[in-house]
């Protein structure tokens, strides 16, 4: 890593290793390229697959700092870019009441006097008194940043539209100030649970990057990386499991992050084997419904027989979502 | 290189996935930083930049090859080397049995060459491919291009040859060989006849003109619609549930009463020294709510389709929205637009709900409604009703109607039939009418556009 960010997608692909975050070749690329291209990434997938945890990760491998801005309904522009702080304001004017008064003393006729405050003006309107929310702090920011947009779906449209202005140049004007201008252009990263449509507009600004369910091999290399102590035998088990779970129409299907859990779980029950007393103490880290626990138990302990296996196999794959 | 990813995305856009001249500049740009020697990190930049939706990947991994995986012939063994000059003489003597083509064919078959181009070329003009641009053709497409090759003949006479040379008393492994080798070199003739004929419907794609803008489409009635019109409609369609939100989000906006807001107050009375003159209050914001019930009988099957992407559309907009169907019976249907796609959630809808003979009841759905979900319409609601009002002489149960349009904030009914023959035949539509804050004939998107827009205006 040097000033100018990532030399090449291989160069980030192992630096994202060191920060323990395993990345296939087209995270790396696409990062990269966000890098090269100076566009923000929109980040898309089940929720639990590490799309936050990204950003992170490139934050720490690239010795940036991450500034996150969560968005939620009703988030709006006084709490993403700035805001007046006039509780400060009025306590300054409240505490130089005799400097004003001093100041104003020497002056003759109330037109004078109105000039001469005028021209103190800009003390009231300084970015002393400017309160910084994440949009404006990552423009300031006289070191390059990384900017975290998470869950911009839970945002409203209006806010999306604002988004938009601020990302194509990264500036904001501040009428009382002027317009502010970022010395480095922040990576940006927006991630999307897909609860609603977000605008062709915003999509169209971003590189698109679609994070899945990893692969039994990929999810292997991630347990084992985090959490070393379990067996790799047991680990395998675990995540094969997992992806078999995945395969069943869940209401909320596990995610990595939960398959971790469970595997710390393991490890500090001291498990050997995945037998059927360890699953029933330990399935709840998993799964967070009780109807899928049920449907759990219902199909790891007592095997369907053919048939309704079939007829769970007409549902198809759920579609992800959250 | 440049010539062949204008054409991909012109293709792409053919396919549906919506491209716009920014993002095809960037794909270029995205190429230029990478590079297009490493086959993956092209396939990587294009994609990460060109498509922008989770369901158009898959649009996109299936053209990708047709345009980007340099054609080379398929793998092929010689079955002819190593034989002793005695068995090729059997073989030669055993292949003159055969008529002219079908010869050709098995040396070739034998010797493991691929089609040349020049074959190929014979094999387009002998097939129609114009109007050819949907890649769910090219396996239809292969397989005529394979008969036309005459392949189901050429492996009769497979089996043929492998019959006669046994008869002339070749070693039975030596045969055996041969007719494996000549199957495999076959096998790898229709996986190249499969990737031409998806690289020849890759190039309609891509020479397709331009399709005209919504415009058309929108004028044009419902019945007349195409498929690809319908493509098209539906995007205009969740355009429209974006544009009813604001609308509806504006209108709702103004009152002003609620909770004191502290900040605003200060900041406005900075001017009285601190002195609380003027209080401020917090915007309320009222968020919209609305009750569909949507007619998907057999009258109404031609547009339902259509609707019902636009309760989905809706919904997806408008958090509070619930929808219904119903044909002689009432379903609630929102929890199937949650958690499944637009397409594949109304396919599962109409399903699950066939359209039947002359069986359509709203007064029935009416009384389902009212008894059962009654509770979901409040003084904040529009209650809108979709459908053509034809009731098979059914009660219309008016009085139900009106107690559901009497609890609502305001009623509509969206009628796709003309307005002149509502109140003709079975319809009651000029029964139902009176209760309706408002009533609009929607029998094409112009006219449902005017609706939305006129929709909250009461």
């Amino acid at each position: 890593m040097n000033e100018n960010g990532f030399t090449s997608p291989a160069r980030l692909k192992d630096a994202l290793t060191e920060q323990m975050y395993i990345a296939n070749d087209e995270i790396s690329t696409v990062v990269y390229l966000s890098q090269q291209l100076g566009k923000p990434v929109l980040l898309e997938g089940p929720a639990g697959v590490g799309k936050t945890e990204l950003a992170k990760a490139i934050a720490c491998a690239a010795g940036r700092e991450l500034i996150r801005l969560q968005c939620y309904e009703g988030l709006d522009e006084t709490k993403a870019l700035y805001e007046w702080e006039y509780a400060k304001q009025l306590l300054y004017t409240q505490l130089l009441r005799e400097k004003l008064h001093d100041e104003l003393a020497v002056t003759g006729s109330l037109k004078e006097a109105a000039d001469r405050l005028g021209q103190e003006e800009d003390v009231f309107f300084s970015m002393r008194f400017l309160l910084q929310r994440p949009l404006l702090k990552a423009i300031l920011s006289d070191e390059p940043t990384v900017l975290l947009i998470d869950e911009i779906d839970r945002a409203d449209a209006e806010f999306e539209a604002f988004l938009l202005e601020v990302l194509s140049d990264f500036q904001v004007s501040v009428p009382e100030v002027g317009t502010l201008k970022a010395i480095h252009r922040p990576l940006v990263f927006l991630t999307s649970n897909n609860t609603r449509e977000l605008s062709e507009a915003l999509k169209r600004r971003c590189l698109y990057l679609f994070i899945d369910y990893p692969s039994l091999e990929q999810e292997l290399a991630v347990v084992r990386l985090k959490v070393p102590e379990l067996s790799p035998k047991l680990a395998r088990q675990a995540v094969e499991l997992v992806q078999k779970l995945r395969t069943m129409d869940m209401r909320k299907s596990p995610s990595i992050s939960e398959t971790l859990d469970w595997a710390k779980a393991l490890v500090t029950l001291n498990a050997e084997n995945l037998d059927k007393s360890v699953l029933d103490s330990t399935l709840s880290v998993l799964l967070k419904h009780e109807s899928d626990l049920a449907q759990a138990r219902r199909q790891l302990f007592n095997p369907p027989s053919r048939d309704r296996r079939q007829d769970n196999n007409s549902l198809g794959t759920p579609r992800w979502s959250n | 290189m440049d010539q062949r990813i204008a054409q991909f995305i012109a293709a792409l856009r053919a396919s549906g996935v919506r491209i716009s001249l920014a993002e095809s500049a960037d794909a270029f740009k995205a190429i230029e930083e990478m590079g297009v020697q490493d086959k993956d990190m092209f396939r990587i930049s294009m994609r990460s930049t060109l498509v922008k939706e989770a369901n158009d990947l898959e649009t996109f991994e299936k053209l990708f090859p047709m345009f980007f995986q340099a054609s080379q012939p398929p793998p092929m063994t010689d079955a002819t080397k190593g034989m002793s000059p005695q068995e090729a003489q059997m073989l030669a003597q055993a292949l003159r049995q055969f008529s002219e083509q079908l010869r050709q064919m098995m040396e070739k078959l034998l010797k493991g060459e691929p089609l040349s181009q020049q074959e190929m070329n014979q094999m387009d003009q002998m097939m129609n491919m114009e109007g050819m641009t949907d890649m769910r053709y090219q396996n239809w497409l292969a397989r005529q291009m394979e008969e036309a090759m005459n392949f189901p003949e050429v492996r009769k006479a497979m089996e043929e040859l492998a019959r006669m040379l046994r008869e002339m008393g070749m070693n039975r492994q030596q045969v055996e060989k041969l007719r494996e080798a000549m199957q495999a070199n076959q096998q790898a003739m229709q996986d190249q006849i499969r990737q031409h004929a998806g690289e020849a419907i890759a190039q309609n794609l891509a020479n397709k003109p331009r399709k005209e803008d919504a415009e058309g489409a929108m004028n044009r009635p419902f019945r007349a619609l195409s498929e690809e019109d319908m493509h098209l409609l539906r995007k205009e369609v969740r355009r429209l549930a974006a544009a009813l939100r604001t609308r509806l989000a504006l209108r709702l906006k103004r009152a002003k009463t609620g909770q004191l807001d502290a900040k605003g107050t200060l900041r406005a009375n900075l001017k009285y020294d601190g002195v609380p003159m003027e209080l401020h209050h917090r915007d309320r914001v009222m968020k919209p709510k609305i009750v569909v019930i949507c007619d998907i009988s057999t009258s109404m099957r031609y547009v339902s389709e259509l609707m019902l992407s636009m309760l989905y559309a809706i919904q997806d907009q408008i958090s509070k929205t619930s929808a219904f169907a119903f044909i002689d019976h009432l379903e609630f249907i929102s929890p199937y637009f949650d958690d499944h796609d637009p397409s594949e959630s109304v396919r599962e809808i109409l399903s699950r709900m066939p359209s039947g003979h002359y069986n359509t009841d709203l007064g029935q759905s009416l009384e389902n409604f009212t008894k059962d979900f009654l509770d979901k319409v409040d003084h904040r609601s529009t209650f809108i009703v979709v459908g053509d009002g034809r009731n098979n002489f059914n009660d219309p149960r008016l009085e139900l109607f009106q107690r559901v349009s009497r609890r609502s904030r305001n009623t509509i009914w969206l009628n796709p039939a003309p307005m002149g023959l509502w109140g003709t035949g079975d319809s009651d539509m000029l029964k139902y009418a009176p209760y309706c804050g408002r009533t609009f004939q929607v029998s094409n998107l112009a006219q449902l556009a005017g609706a939305v827009d006129q929709l909250l205006l009461h």
